[in-house]
Parts: C-alpha cells; structure tokens; sequence
C-alpha cells in the first residue's frame, strides 16, 4: 500500500512529489493571474507583440522562480540534480530528436524573426497572419480564418514569404482601353486618382504607363506603392475607383475582339478582277 | 474651436459641423464633415470635452508616427545654425475629460492626408507627407488647417548642406495651441545623410497651451524627448 511517506526515489516521499506538484500548479496559477494582469493594465499602452513578449518572458521567470522555491520539499541537492537532469535531458533528447529540433528552430526563430505576430505570411503552402509563435511551433490564421500549427522545423526549413515586413509594398494594375480612346487622358485621370489618395504614397512615386498595344486594346501599366498594413484595402478599393473615373470619361474598357473579314463582303466590294485574283489564291 | 468645454459645445462652418445633444438619457455626439457622418453615443459623467489640435498621424487611419515635411531647399554653412518657419498639417481631436483621465472621441481634419516613404522600402519609415514654403517669419495661417514649426537647424558638420525635409516621431511632439497652432524643433545636421529632429516642450510664443495629444491620452508608454535620427538624408 502506498503512503504519504512511501519513499519513491532517495529521500523523496510521495508526500513531497504531492507537495511539488501543488506548488508548480499553484506557481503556474499565479504566474497566469499576474499575465491577466499585466495585459490588462498595458494593451493600450503597448504593441501587442511585445506585450505578448513581455507577459511570456515574465512567467517564465515566475515559474523558473516558483520551481527553484519548491525543490527544497524535496530536500534534494540542486548541483546533482543539475547533473542528473542534464544526463536525462541527453536522453530526452534523443528520444525526442523532432521536439529537440522544433525547439531549436524555435530558437532560431526568435533570434532571425523573419515573421511577427500580426504579420502576413506564407510558409510553404499556408498563407495567413501570424497568431502565435511558440518555441516548438507557430500559430497561423489563415484568410479563412483557419487555425493552423506549424511547427517550428517546418518553418524554419520552408521558404517564408512576409508581405509586410517591409513599411512598404509595390502592387500593379493593368487596364486596357480601346484604340480610338484617348491614351493620354486616361493617363491623366489615372494619375489625379492616384494623387487624390492618401495611401498612394508620393514616394516612391507611382507611374502609370503605355505597357503594351494588345490584340483588342491599349494596355497601361500602373505601379502603385502603399504602406505595407494598408495595401490590400488601397488595392482593392483604388481598381474600382480607376474603373469608375474612367467610365466618367467615357473611356472604354474594350472586350477581347476580333476583325473578320467576309470573303463574300469583299467581292462585292472589290472590282471583278480583284475579287477573282483573291479566290484564286 | 480649441480649448475646454462642456457638452453645450457646437461648431459650425462650411467645411464641418459638430454637435452634442441629449438623447434618451446620454448624450449623442455628431460630427458632420464633406461626406462624412461620425455619430458617437457619450454617458453624462463629467460633461468636459477638450478640443485641440493633435499629432497629424491619425487620418484616414494610423500606419505610422512619423511626419515629413518637405520645404524650399535651405543651404546651411559649415558649424553655424538657421531658424526658418515650416508648416505642418493640423488634426483635430476631441476628448472626453474626467478627473484629469482623457480618451479620444474623435479626430478629424480639414486638410487632405497624403504618406510617403522616407528611406528604402525595405528599411525606410512611412510618413504622413506635407508639402510646405519655409519664411523667416510665423507664416499666417488657417489654425483649423495648419500649424508653424519653429525649426531651429544647426549645421555640426564640415561642409555645406542644404536641407528640404524634416522627419519627426510624433511620439514625442510637443504641440502648443493660441491664435495659432505651434511647435518648436530642432535639426542639428550631422551630415548630408544624418540629422537628429527633436521637439521641445515650450511654446511658440505667450499664451500658448500645451494640447492634449492622442499619445497621452492612450497612456502610451513612450520615453519623453527620444530625438529622432533621420538617417537617409536631408534633401531630396
């Protein structure tokens, strides 16, 4: 029958582990209560990622303290711990290569920060904003709002696209117009709405120009460069502005078309000579 | 317009009009500007608003702390230092004050936002651009629409520069409000590339008063006086 008192390794009793085990919880309570806390005292007067930093950082501090308070219930020497701990933690690790490797990249992570929380990204094949990066993996949302846990080894290995960790970004548009519009209003009216909007930033300026003369009409290319939190809105919202303007213009949109020649038609209008010539050929 | 009051304040002009009426036991802040409608319901509590103008970063929506203001290029002598007056772009805000607590209402502006990038994209600032002459003089304006910065620039390095921009933190700017809006600055140049900006806290001329600043009022934390370091030039 086990006891209270039954001793389950050297000097330690089961009484102690019990003992331990109320202290890391209450220890973990504690350290969550002071996270509520410090959160709700300073999410208006602080970034929420290095809120997030900072709550992290101090419970772990709490717990690493709380932890250091507790061993002495088990009367146990902390320097051979240590050593027993690192010969176990050797052990774990070898065992657990994928965990150790996720915590290393984890690590790395943190140290290069090639993303952030709030930061728009692609990992291999996920796209989304970046929830959370724990030390062995990264929370993404995805644009469906899909929660997705990679783990830090993946991400580590993956090429990772951020499309906002630079203040600004370039985008395009192409906007065909038809041959008998005016090329050069339409550059106008493009470049007054450009100019009329905030987030279309005055430098790097933005250029709108003749790209290409299509198959069914004039094509202009127009590179717009926006703050990086605010691009997709200014995209979304200027292409439809561009559309409108040019409609007030009475500058068409043209769709694809195509001249056809009837072969009959053309008898008729060529003198008999030509016309056989051509139905010869 | 600026200064303190209760919810009896009203505004009215061509461009905006404000309004604080009772409504089914609260009070209903309006705000009416071009096509722009803000409606707000506000409780009783104090009835102490404060109107001033605040850092010009905040509209249409905030994506940075920076300003930049461009100016008619003013070439500075080795070791010596110019004052000039430059403009900024005014925003408006409203508070709601209870026992010396603050929070944001609302802001708006009369003058039209535009940004800009100052620095490469991949390790430049966005800033909110404005455009302005430089005068020997306090240049006399619209307070609604326009501020004056005093810019004191000191030239500490060895050669000519000439100086067309200005970058300030808006996290610490110093905005002071009378019969004008104003700050004081100040540029000490170190090269054609580098240059420290700072905003002091004093006003402009007598009478002034200090405004109430979104950053304060978010209780931000933000150590006071950091200067900032404008690091990819000074011209264009």
């Amino acid at each position: 029958m086990v006891g209270l008192d039954t001793v389950v390794y050297g000097d330690v009793t089961v009484l102690d582990l019990i003992v331990f085990a109320i202290s890391v919880v209450i220890i973990v309570i504690v350290a969550r209560i002071i996270a509520i806390y410090l959160k709700r005292a300073l999410s208006d007067r602080m970034e929420r990622e290095e809120l997030d930093k900072l709550v992290k950082v101090v419970q772990v501090i709490i717990v690493l303290i709380g932890v250091w308070f507790a061993l002495p219930s088990f009367d146990i020497d902390v320097g051979q711990l240590l050593v027993v701990g690192g010969t176990v933690g050797l052990i774990v690790a070898f065992a657990s290569q994928k965990i150790v490797s996720n915590l290393g990249s984890g690590i790395f992570l943190l140290i290069e920060r090639p993303v952030k929380i709030g930061d728009t990204i692609r990992i291999g094949e996920t796209s989304g904003t970046v929830n959370q990066i724990h030390i062995l993996s990264t929370i993404v949302k995805t644009y469906e709002g899909i929660y997705v846990r990679i783990p830090n080894e993946e991400v580590f290995t993956s090429e990772i696209t951020n499309y906002v960790a630079n203040p600004a970004r370039r985008f395009e548009y192409l906007v065909s117009i038809g041959y008998g519009d005016d090329t050069g209003r339409a550059v106008q009216v493009i470049r007054k709405l450009l100019e009329d909007h905030p987030f279309v930033l005055r430098n790097p300026a933005p250029s709108v120009f003749v790209s290409e003369l299509g198959d069914s009409g004039v094509e202009l290319t127009v590179y717009i460069w926006a703050p990086s939190r605010v691009w997709w809105s200014v995209r979304t919202e200027l292409l439809q502005k561009i559309k409108e303007a040019l409609d007030r213009e009475g500058i068409e949109i043209p769709f694809p078309q195509r001249v056809v020649t009837m072969a009959e038609a053309r008898r008729r209008t060529e003198p008999a000579g030509e016309s056989d010539r051509h139905a010869g050929q | 317009m600026f200064g303190e009051s209760d919810y009896s304040f009203t505004y009215d002009s061509e461009e905006v009009s404000i309004r604080i009426d009772p409504s089914d036991g609260f009070y209903q802040y309006v705000r009416k500007s071009g096509t722009e409608a803000i409606t707000k319901v506000i409780s009783g509590g104090s009835r102490k608003i404060v109107v001033n103008p605040v850092e010009p970063v905040n509209l249409p929506r905030e994506v940075t702390r920076f300003l930049e203001i461009h100016f008619t290029p003013v070439a500075i002598e080795p070791d010596s230092g110019e004052t000039v007056y430059v403009t900024f772009p005014v925003e408006i805000g409203i508070f709601l004050e209870s026992k010396g607590d603050f929070d944001v209402l609302d802001i708006f502006t009369l003058s039209r936002p535009k940004y800009s990038l100052y620095g490469p994209p991949e390790e430049g600032v966005i800033t909110r651009y404005h455009k302005s002459a430089v005068s020997g003089t306090i240049p006399k304006l619209d307070r609604l629409k326009e501020g004056v910065i005093a810019l004191s620039i000191t030239n500490a390095s060895r050669n000519w520069v000439e100086v067309s921009r200005v970058v300030f933190d808006c996290s610490s700017f110093f905005l002071y409000y009378g019969d004008i809006v104003s700050v004081v600055a100040r540029m000490n140049i170190l090269s054609r590339d580098i240059a420290d900006v700072r905003s002091e806290d004093r006003p402009l001329g007598e009478g002034m008063v200090p405004s109430i600043l979104v950053n304060k009022a978010r209780k931000t934390l933000i150590p006071d006086k950091i200067p900032f370091t404008m690091e990819f030039g000074v011209g264009d």
